[in-house]
């Protein structure tokens, strides 16, 4: 598969909010405010891809060899974690800016489904280096794509007369699904 | 398979450890100088992270009080002994922050006013106020809707079977909340230590006949109170007595004079008012 069609069918065929409801906590939570969403949009994009990097090599040439794939989990939990640990240190100090636009989020991300969903997606579909890297931009940006759609429409429900039983995290519900049958749409892009 | 268990247990120990070794390695490298002052503040707030002070949690805060961003009298929940170590810890004087408590500057208790009509309309003061201007016919009045009970996190604000919010002076932080709601802007803020006398009217109309028809309570300028006063303390402004507490001296001459008993004592009448608060039965759901 060449890397446009990986990339185009995790952005939008596959959206892994909308299409597959993966990272929905912080899709709810972080969505009330759309500079947010963007925020917490940017810290997944890098960690996602920074993730991928670390994790498919310590797969490939470490877990395989040594046969011990069954430590998936726990090994990539640990390496994402410690691995968002290191950047944010390194942001601290070498990238104040950076660090204090993002700095709440990365912490927040370590454990976040959609990064580890990719890293395991990665494994699961044979993916080779480049195509990990490709499938991790896409699968991030279509997350952030989903963040930036729900801080809008958020921003519509606030002010509309939502019946009270469905006021709060049911209507968002509600208009993600509606979202999620609109990218149906994107169904026949990828051939 | 023990080849297996023991490969594990080695290479996760390893991993683990390689790692530990790498972030204790860069958090020394990438070490960032902080003000030492920063987690010396930290360490002397009460660590609640309520947001009180307007700053993302403690942390927020410490680093805003330890740049002097700050002053050191935001954390409610310290109190004043929070605000004195931080004032000591920053070498500055003067920054503890007054206990103040929220008073109501309205008596117009349904049976003391004059309803405009039968307002039927969505059950908030602000509702209200936008709708009619006023639901009595003084447009200064307390709405009696508890837009202020609503936002009161400290249950220090209850309404009254007479229509209007009692304060709980037990409870009350002085955070100013229902200062902020309050549509009329008849809340404020008030000294907890504060002795005197105190006007609890609002009605700003210079028409003394408007004053009498609206409000059996209210204010009708008659200035008795200006012209009685021993310490010369009280005088009109925007057409509200105020009296100046550096001169009052409680001697209640105001509160005798005052024909419409809108001038109260503060530390008898407000504050020393019976705890009990008559709490209304139909509660908004």
């Amino acid at each position: 598969m060449d890397l446009g069609k990986i990339f185009l069918l995790a952005l939008l065929v596959n959206n892994i909010v909308v299409m597959r409801f993966i990272a929905l906590c912080s899709y709810i939570g972080m969505t009330s405010d759309l500079g947010q969403s963007l925020g917490m949009g940017y810290a997944v994009t890098f960690v996602t891809v920074l993730a991928t990097a670390a994790t498919w090599p310590i797969y490939h040439y470490v877990l395989v060899p040594l046969n011990l794939t069954f430590l998936q989990i726990l090994i990539f939990i640990l390496v994402i974690a410690s691995l968002v640990q290191l950047v944010e240190f390194y942001l601290k100090k070498n990238v104040p800016g950076l660090y204090t636009a993002m700095g709440i989020y990365l912490p927040l991300i370590t454990t976040n489904c959609a990064i580890l969903a990719v890293t395991f997606e990665n494994i699961s579909f044979k993916y080779n280096f480049i195509q990990s890297i490709a499938y991790s931009v896409g699968v991030s940006l279509g997350y952030l794509l989903a963040m930036v759609l729900l801080a809008g429409i958020r921003e519509r429900i606030k002010t509309s007369p939502v019946p009270k039983f469905l006021q709060g995290t049911p209507i968002l519900f509600m208009a993600t699904a509606l979202i999620g049958v609109a990218f149906m749409g994107f169904a026949g892009l990828v051939k | 398979m023990v080849a297996t268990i023991l490969l594990t247990i080695g290479f996760s120990a390893v991993l683990a450890f390689l790692i530990g070794v790498a972030l204790a390695f860069f958090n020394q490298k990438f070490k960032v100088e902080r003000d030492p002052k920063i987690d010396e503040v930290r360490g002397a707030l009460p660590g609640a992270n309520c947001g009180a002070c307007g700053f993302p949690g403690c942390d927020g805060y410490a680093e805003a009080v330890a740049t002097g961003r700050a002053p050191t009298s935001k954390c409610s929940v310290g109190g004043s002994a929070t605000a004195e170590t931080l004032a000591k810890i920053m070498g500055i004087e003067g920054g503890i922050p007054e206990d103040k408590v929220a008073v109501l500057l309205c008596q117009g208790a349904i049976d003391k006013t004059v309803a405009k009509g039968t307002y039927n309309g969505i059950p908030t003061c602000r509702a209200a106020k936008l709708s009619t201007g006023s639901v009595k016919t003084c447009s200064w009045s307390c709405q009696g809707f508890g837009d202020c009970t609503n936002v009161c996190k400290f249950d220090a604000l209850a309404m009254g079977e007479d229509g209007l919010p009692h304060v709980n002076y037990e409870n009350c932080t002085g955070c100013g909340l229902c200062v902020e709601e309050c549509p009329q802007k008849i809340l404020t803020l008030v000294p907890r230590s504060r002795v005197g006398s105190i006007v609890l009217c609002s009605n700003r109309s210079t028409v003394k006949a408007n004053v009498i028809k609206t409000c059996k309570v209210g204010c009708i300028k008659c200035e008795l109170c200006v012209k009685s006063c021993p310490e010369g303390a009280i005088t009109m402004v925007n057409g509200i007595p105020v009296t100046d507490y550096a001169k009052c001296t409680s001697c209640g001459i105001c509160v005798q004079k005052c024909p419409t008993k809108c001038y109260k004592m503060l530390e008898i009448d407000v504050f020393g008012a019976k705890k009990e608060v008559p709490v209304m039965q139909e509660a908004q759901a």
